[in-house]
């Protein structure tokens, strides 16, 4: 287990330098003047010249990229020069609103598709199995950015289920965690946890969708592979009860691989929900991020690459772990 | 060809994503002959009008027919997604090819190259490297393109890796085929429907994540219409009743990223009745 833990940690760490070696060569190796791109078009000359230097500019090239990781990995992400602001300080303060966004789009994609797959799949009706993989198709062909316009013209417009594009709605009165439905729960408020919950369903279903419509074709597939596999046929022929088999040994059998992909989807919402956010005026970091590539302030765009990238190793590397924990042919191969 | 419409006819759901795949085709390539109206021409005493039969899907905030704009988007998805996939199939599958052919040192470098790639959630790579090129059609395209390549890369080199350890190909080179010949004649024509099925799920892809990139203003550049930008342009008169300007391009975008989807999952099934995704 020492020998497996070790080894995924250090390709994880050459997967660190190998993103952050693109993430330089794209972002200042490749641009003529990356200061003038970091610091936006409307920049004066000193601004430029003091950026030039803060990036050490000078230096031959692999002092930069050492200083370019260096400066990341310890918090240093330069500053927005639309707000003045340290890049960092922007990130952190908006963050839980994007990982609340996050956490409720992927309960509502995971939750779903285990729940519909596993229900389609016990019934074997093919009428029904039809039905989900023509709903997985849809959800995974939608623009979520689209659909985040068709469910606000449809749920706040026309039959004003839900409210607007106003982002998170009230603020908790005290700010423990800073994810909103957590600390009216904390507080006792049940009214404002009703309304929190009110403001995250429209955006967070329009995020769910394509995870959701993926995650049921890979169950669906897996499940359909166990079933066919002999030792279901024996399970059958002993007189196993057709519940048993079904939650007992087919499903545990053909779950891993959807527990996977959960992580990595996880890892995926977290950064990814830069589109959705700016329809909804969600105040999380996808919203900065737009505004950023908007004014052309690319401080915030380049630090949230980098951020995102290094959020999608986290996560592969805690469900690879936790992949050969769970099933130890991993370990040993 | 008679062979393959017969599959296609036998397939309802194949036929369905042909069929309105084809159609969005036809339209991008004839549609600007059945409606010549001008997609840049403003009118504004005409602006925001409803679908009506003048303007059959209506028209924007200066007057311009959505119709006309539609369609030249149709134009600018379609080349561009078949120029994504084209150098994506291209250039991911030939260096896919040759590592899992050379193994080494090659194949070490070229396979942590495309780790660090897939290390970014694929739209934010394309949005980096829109940034670092400077926004505009060229570095969306080269964005999407160098995101797409390690799905080739990888696929294309675990199927040589397989192949290239049968008994024919052994054979083959015991006779003295030169690596060149092996290629060429004995292990691309086993991958083809493989790289076709990837290929309709990057085309699919790749009209997402352009449409994406049009959205925050790092692809197309106005005022060429594209179905991203002209969704964002829609954003602002959404919920103050004029839905037909985000509604259509939207409709445009999801067909032709489900026809694509369903292309490659059909050619799937009936190339590989085996694979774990197409069971049943």
């Amino acid at each position: 287990m020492v020998r497996f833990l070790s080894e995924r940690i250090a390709s994880a760490a050459l997967t660190v330098v190998g993103a952050s070696l693109v993430a330089f060569i794209i972002l200042r190796a490749v641009p003529t003047n990356p200061a003038r791109l970091i610091a936006g078009p409307f920049a004066s000359d000193d601004v430029i010249a003091e950026v030039e230097r803060a990036l050490g500019l000078d230096k031959p090239i692999y002092a930069q990229y050492a200083d370019y990781l260096v400066g990341f990995l310890s918090g240093d992400w330069g500053f927005s020069y639309s707000t003045g602001q340290p890049v960092y300080a922007l990130i952190a303060e908006r963050f839980p609103a994007s990982a609340e966004l996050a956490l409720y789009a992927f309960l509502f994609a995971f939750v779903g598709a285990v729940l519909m797959t596993v229900l389609v799949s016990f019934t074997r009706s093919r009428w029904l199995d039809r039905f989900l993989r023509i709903f997985a198709f849809v959800n995974i062909g939608i623009p979520p950015f689209w659909v985040s316009l068709l469910f606000l013209m449809l749920f706040f417009e026309q039959l004003g289920w839900f409210p607007g594009p106003v982002g998170r709605g009230p603020a908790p009165g005290e700010a423990v965690t800073g994810y909103y439905t957590l600390d009216y729960l904390l507080a006792g408020d049940v009214g404002g946890f009703w309304a929190a919950l009110r403001h995250l369903a429209l955006p967070a279903f329009a995020l769910a969708l394509a995870p959701m419509g993926f995650l049921i074709r890979l169950l669906r597939a897996n499940l359909l592979d166990v079933t066919h596999e002999p030792f279901v046929t024996v399970l059958h022929s002993k007189g196993v009860a057709p519940l048993s088999v079904h939650f007992r040994h087919i499903l545990p059998n053909a779950f891993l691989p959807t527990l996977t992909a959960g992580g990595l989807i996880l890892a995926q919402l977290l950064g990814g929900s830069v589109l959705v956010e700016r329809i909804f005026v969600w105040p999380g970091v996808g919203t900065l991020v737009i505004d950023g590539i908007l004014r052309q302030d690319y401080a915030v765009v380049q630090a949230f690459i980098m951020l995102s990238a290094f959020i999608y190793i986290g996560v592969n590397l805690l469900v690879d772990i936790a992949y050969g924990y769970v099933d130890p042919r991993v370990r040993r191969s | 060809m008679k062979q393959a419409l017969t599959i296609i006819a036998r397939d309802a759901e194949l036929f369905a994503g042909v069929a309105v795949f084809t159609l969005i085709a036809a339209m991008a390539a004839f549609g600007w002959l059945l409606w010549p109206v001008d997609p840049l021409q403003v009118d504004v005493l005409d602006s925001l009008a409803p679908p009506s039969l003048a303007h059959p899907m209506g028209t924007d905030d200066v007057g311009r027919d959505v119709l006309a704009r539609f369609i030249r988007g149709a134009q600018v998805s379609m080349l561009v997604a078949l120029a994504v996939t084209v150098l994506g199939t291209l250039i991911g599958g030939f260096l896919g090819l040759l590592a899992g052919l050379w193994g080494g040192l090659f194949d070490t470098l070229v396979s942590r190259i495309m780790d660090a790639i897939l290390a970014f959630p694929p739209l934010i790579f394309a949005m980096a490297v829109a940034i670092g090129l400077g926004p505009g059609i060229s570095s969306a395209v080269i964005g999407v393109v160098l995101a797409s390549i390690p799905w080739y890369f990888r696929l294309l080199r675990s199927e040589v890796l397989r192949i290239r350890t049968l008994m024919y190909v052994d054979s083959a080179r015991a006779l003295g085929a030169s690596s060149f010949r092996l290629i060429r004649r004995h292990i691309l024509p086993q991958t083809t429907s493989t790289i076709l099925i990837q290929a309709s799920s990057v085309f699919s892809f790749s009209i997402l994540t352009l449409a994406a990139l049009g959205f925050v203003g790092l692809g197309v550049q106005p005022p060429v219409p594209e179905w991203g930008t002209m969704i964002t342009e829609g954003l602002a008169f959404a919920l103050t009743g004029q839905w037909w300007l985000g509604f259509f391009p939207g409709l445009g975008i999801f067909l032709l990223a489900v026809s694509a989807n369903l292309i490659a999952d059909r050619l799937r099934d009936i190339y590989d009745p085996k694979s774990a995704v197409g069971a049943g």
